[in-house]
C-alpha cells in the first residue's frame, strides 16, 4: 500500500470511526435519558452577568 | 495471598478502567516529557537518537512516580486504609496485587513510549529480545518498589512531594540499566546489553521479596 | 416526593442530518477527484494527492477546531452572554479538534517519509502541532474531573484559551523559523507544488469536505455533551430520592446501569478522585 493511500484510508477511516462512535455515544445516552426521565438541561444555569 | 493479589490487582485495574486516570493523564503526561526533552536536547536528529533510551527511561521513571501516586490515592479516602486492613486480606497479597496492577499499567505505556520514540527520534529497536526482557525486569522492579515507597508515604501529609524524593533515587538503578540495555537493543549489532539485565535481575527480585515481606509491617504503621 | 420532571425529547436537528450527508457526498468527490482524476504532480509525483487532505485537515484542526472553542470559552466567560451552550459548545470543539491534530499529524507524516526521509522532524511547524494534540489532550482529561458544572466550565474556559495561544505559533511557524515543512502552498506558489487547474480545485472541494464533516461531528459531540449534562444531573436527583425516601417502591426506579450512581460505597469502590 502506498503511502497516499495509506493517508486516505487512516484520515477517512479514523474520522468515519470516530463519527460512528460519536453516533453510538448519542444514542446510548439518549436512551438513558429517557430511560431516567431527564429534565432539558439548563442552557442558561448562570444568570447571565453574575459569577459563575 | 495469590487469590488476594488478583482480587485486588482487579480491584485497582477497575477503577483505573472506569476513572481512566492513567490514560488520559498518564499517558499524556509521558509525551510530554519526551516532548520537553527533545526541546532541551535540540532538534539535530544525532543527539536525540543518541539520546532516546535515556528519554524513554526518563518517560517512563516519572509516569512510575504518577501511578504510584494514583496507586496510593485510590485508598485515601475516609477509613478506607483501615478497611482494607479490617477486611482480613493477606497483605503480602495486597502488595502483589497493586504491585501487579501497576505493573500492567506501565507495561502498557511502554508500549505507547516505544512507538512514540520510535517515530519522534528516528530509531529502531533491532534486538527486540533485548529490549522486552530489559523492560519487564525493570517494571517488576518499579512497580515492586514503587508500591512499597508509595505505602511508605501514604499517611502523610506531604506524601506528594515526598513520594517523587524518596523513590527517584531509588529507582536510579533501573534508570542506568534500562537506558544501557536498551542502548544496546537499538544498535545493529549486539552488544554488551545483557549484563545490563545482570542489574535489572537481582533489583526486581530484591523488591519483590522486600515488598511481600514488609508491606503488612508498614500498613499496620501507618 | 417530587413530581416526575417531564421527558427529554431527542433533538435531531434536521439541518445536523443534511450537513453530515452533504459532507459525506463531498467527500466521496474528494477522494474520487483526488486519487483517480486529478493527474499526478510534476515534482512530487501521487504524494501530491495528499495535498487534497493534509492541509484542509489542518485547517479544520486549526483553524475552525480552534476557532469555535476559543469563541465558546470567551463568550461563556463574558458574563454578558454567559451560558452553558458555549462551554458545551467549546468542550465538544476541542475533542473534534484533537481527532482532526492528530490525524494532522497522522496524514502529514505519511507524507514526509516518502519526500523528508523520516517519519518525524523537530522542526517548528511539526513540534507546535504536536504541542497543540497535547494541549487538548490536557483539556479533555481535565473536563472528565467531576466538578461543579460552572466551576467545570470556567476551568476549561481558561484552559481553552491557553491552547488558542498556540494555534498563531503554529500557523507563523513557517514564517519564523527555518522549517523543513514547506510555507504556504497556494499563496506561494514558488514551492515543489504548483497548484492549478483541478488540482486547485479539487483541494477546494476537499476543504469543503472536511468543513462539513466538522461541522456535523461538532454538531453530535456537542448533542452527547448535553445529554450527558442532562443525565447526570438527573440520576443525582433520583440517588438523592432513593436515600432520602423511606418509599421502598423507588428501589425499582434507578439511572442506567453501569453509570455508577446509586448507592453502596465500600472500601473497594474507587476513592475521592484526586
Amino acid at each position: 500500500m502506498s503511502y497516499v493511500d495509506a493517508g486516505y484510508v487512516a484520515a477517512l477511516g479514523v474520522l468515519f470511526i470516530y463519527g460512528v462512535s460519536l453516533v453510538l455515544r448519542r444514542r446510548r445516552w439518549e436512551r438513558a435519558a429517557r430511560a431516567s426521565g431527564a429534565a432539558p438541561a439548563p442552557t442558561d444555569g448562570v444568570v447571565p452577568g453574575s459569577h459563575p | 495471598m495469590w487469590h488476594d493479589a488478583v482480587l485486588v490487582a482487579g480491584k485497582d485495574l477497575r477503577v483505573e478502567a472506569r476513572s481512566r486516570v492513567a490514560l488520559w493523564q498518564v499517558v499524556p503526561f509521558a509525551v510530554l516529557v519526551l516532548l520537553l526533552l527533545s526541546f532541551a536536547i535540540g532538534p539535530s536528529a544525532a543527539p536525540l537518537r543518541h539520546a532516546a533510551p535515556g528519554i524513554f527511561w526518563i518517560a517512563v521513571l516519572f509516569s512510575t512516580v504518577l501511578s504510584i501516586q494514583r496507586s496510593v490515592a485510590i485508598e485515601s479516602g475516609e477509613g478506607t486504609r483501615d478497611g482494607l486492613r479490617l477486611s482480613g486480606l493477606d497483605p503480602a497479597g495486597i502488595f502483589l496485587g497493586k504491585a501487579a496492577a501497576v505493573f500492567l499499567q506501565l507495561l502498557a505505556l511502554q508500549i505507547v513510549l516505544w512507538a512514540g520514540v520510535t517515530f519522534l527520534f528516528d530509531v529502531r529497536v533491532h534486538q527486540v529480545g533485548l529490549a522486552v526482557a530489559a523492560s519487564l525486569l525493570a517494571t517488576v522492579g518499579l512497580s515492586c518498589a514503587g508500591v512499597l515507597y508509595g505505602a511508605l508515604s501514604a499517611g502523610l501529609r506531604v506524601r506528594d512531594t515526598l513520594l517523587p524524593l524518596l523513590v527517584l533515587p531509588v529507582l536510579a538503578p533501573v534508570l542506568l540499566a534500562g537506558s544501557k540495555a536498551w542502548a544496546a537493543a537499538l544498535s545493529t549489532h549486539a552488544g554488551s546489553g545483557a549484563e545490563w539485565l545482570r542489574i535489572l535481575i537481582p533489583f526486581a527480585v530484591i523488591y519483590l521479596v522486600i515488598g511481600i515481606v514488609l508491606y503488612g509491617p508498614l500498613q499496620e504503621a501507618a | 416526593m417530587t413530581p416526575a420532571p417531564p421527558l427529554s425529547t431527542p433533538v435531531r436537528p434536521r439541518w445536523l442530518s443534511v450537513v453530515g450527508l452533504l459532507g459525506f457526498v463531498a467527500m466521496g468527490f474528494t477522494v474520487w477527484l483526488g486519487l483517480w482524476i486529478t493527474p499526478p504532480d510534476e515534482v512530487q509525483g501521487n504524494l501530491a494527492r495528499l495535498l487534497y487532505i493534509h492541509p484542509p485537515i489542518a485547517t479544520v484542526a486549526l483553524y475552525w477546531a480552534g476557532g469555535v472553542a476559543l469563541a465558546g470559552s470567551l463568550l461563556y466567560l463574558w458574563p454578558r452572554t454567559r451560558s452553558f451552550f458555549w462551554d458545551r459548545l467549546a468542550a465538544a470543539a476541542v475533542e473534534v479538534g484533537a481527532v482532526f491534530s492528530a490525524l494532522t499529524l497522522v496524514t502529514g507524516s505519511l507524507w514526509g517519509r516518502p519526500v523528508w526521509g523520516v517519519w518525524w522532524t523537530w522542526d517548528a511547524r511539526l513540534t507546535s502541532t504536536a504541542l497543540l494534540l497535547l494541549l487538548e489532550l490536557g483539556y479533555l482529561a481535565l473536563r472528565r474531573v467531576p466538578a461543579d458544572p460552572a466551576i467545570r466550565a470556567r476551568r476549561c474556559a481558561v484552559a481553552a484559551i491557553l491552547i488558542a495561544i498556540d494555534v498563531p505559533i503554529v500557523h507563523f511557524s513557517v514564517d519564523w523559523w527555518q522549517t523543513l515543512h514547506q510555507g504556504g502552498t497556494i499563496l506561494d506558489p514558488g514551492f515543489a507544488l504548483h497548484v492549478h487547474g483541478s488540482m486547485l480545485w479539487t483541494m477546494g472541494i476537499g476543504f469543503l469536505a472536511f468543513t462539513l464533516i466538522f461541522v456535523w461531528l461538532l454538531g453530535v459531540r456537542y448533542r452527547v455533551e448535553v445529554l450527558q449534562d442532562e443525565v447526570g444531573d438527573q440520576e443525582l436527583e433520583v440517588s438523592l430520592a432513593e436515600r432520602w425516601s423511606e418509599d421502598t417502591a423507588l428501589a425499582g426506579v434507578g439511572g442506567p446501569a453501569g453509570s455508577g450512581a446509586s448507592a453502596g460505597s465500600g472500601p473497594f469502590d474507587a476513592g475521592s478522585p484526586s
